[in-house]
């Protein structure tokens, strides 16, 4: 049955690539929007196939800094790794993890207050369904 | 509700099949945080990538980016992450 999982992997690699290219574009759109000029279809893909492929390069980079730190978790620290290269990227997501940081302590404390269920929710692994945090970016 | 983060982001979801995809074990799980600032990383990755060859285009007094300014543009970006 490995023809089956080969091609349960392809659709999945394939929904995924249409997502990035979706996103691309409209990250795009608002690039186009801001410096007036027009992207080609062409020009979109080949940035949401780079994207792609860059993806593969920064998760094998996150899996193996976890991994040197003895980690099975990939958590924020090997991201700032992975920003290293240059400085303003890396000073940009140092910063954002540090708002991330206080976000979360900021929730941790209201929802003490709160005298709620505690639910650890920033180094915990990913689960499907967490919709708060997407509010707490909106800088 | 407007737009989260000011515009278009990729959803955590997205970002955390995407480097699932590529992990080589198995037990090898991502953070909350790590999906939310990888998320920031694709963001710029791509918004660095349509910026500058947009500037290139405009260096060759185009408006329309085509995909050898993209292509011109391409090394240093991945030089740069």
């Amino acid at each position: 049955m490995a023809d089956t999982e080969e091609q349960r992997n392809f659709t999945q690699t394939q929904r995924l690539k249409a997502a990035v290219h979706y996103t691309t574009g409209l990250f795009c759109q608002e690039v186009a929007e801001d410096k007036e000029v027009e992207f080609s279809k062409q020009t979109i893909a080949a940035i949401a196939e780079t994207t792609f492929r860059q993806c593969e390069i920064f998760a094998r980079d996150l899996e193996a800094f976890a991994r040197h730190a003895k980690r099975t978790t990939v958590n924020a620290e090997d991201v700032k790794l992975t920003a290293r290269r240059s400085n303003a990227l890396f000073s940009f997501i140092t910063q954002r993890s540090e708002e991330l940081v206080s976000n979360n302590q900021e929730q941790k404390e209201k929802r003490k207050k709160a005298g709620g269920k505690a639910k650890k929710k920033s180094d915990a692994p990913l689960q499907s369904g967490m919709d708060e945090d997407e509010d707490s970016n909106m800088a | 509700m407007e737009a989260s983060e000011s515009g278009a982001a990729f959803k955590k979801e997205t970002v955390f099949k995407l480097l699932s995809l590529y992990f080589k074990d198995v037990k090898t799980k991502v953070s909350n945080d790590a999906v939310v600032l990888m998320a920031e990383m694709l963001k710029i990755f791509v918004k660095e990538a349509a910026i500058r060859a947009s500037k290139q285009a405009h260096t060759e007094d185009l408006d329309c980016v085509q995909v050898e300014h993209f292509e011109k543009i391409l090394p240093q970006l991945l030089l740069d992450f």
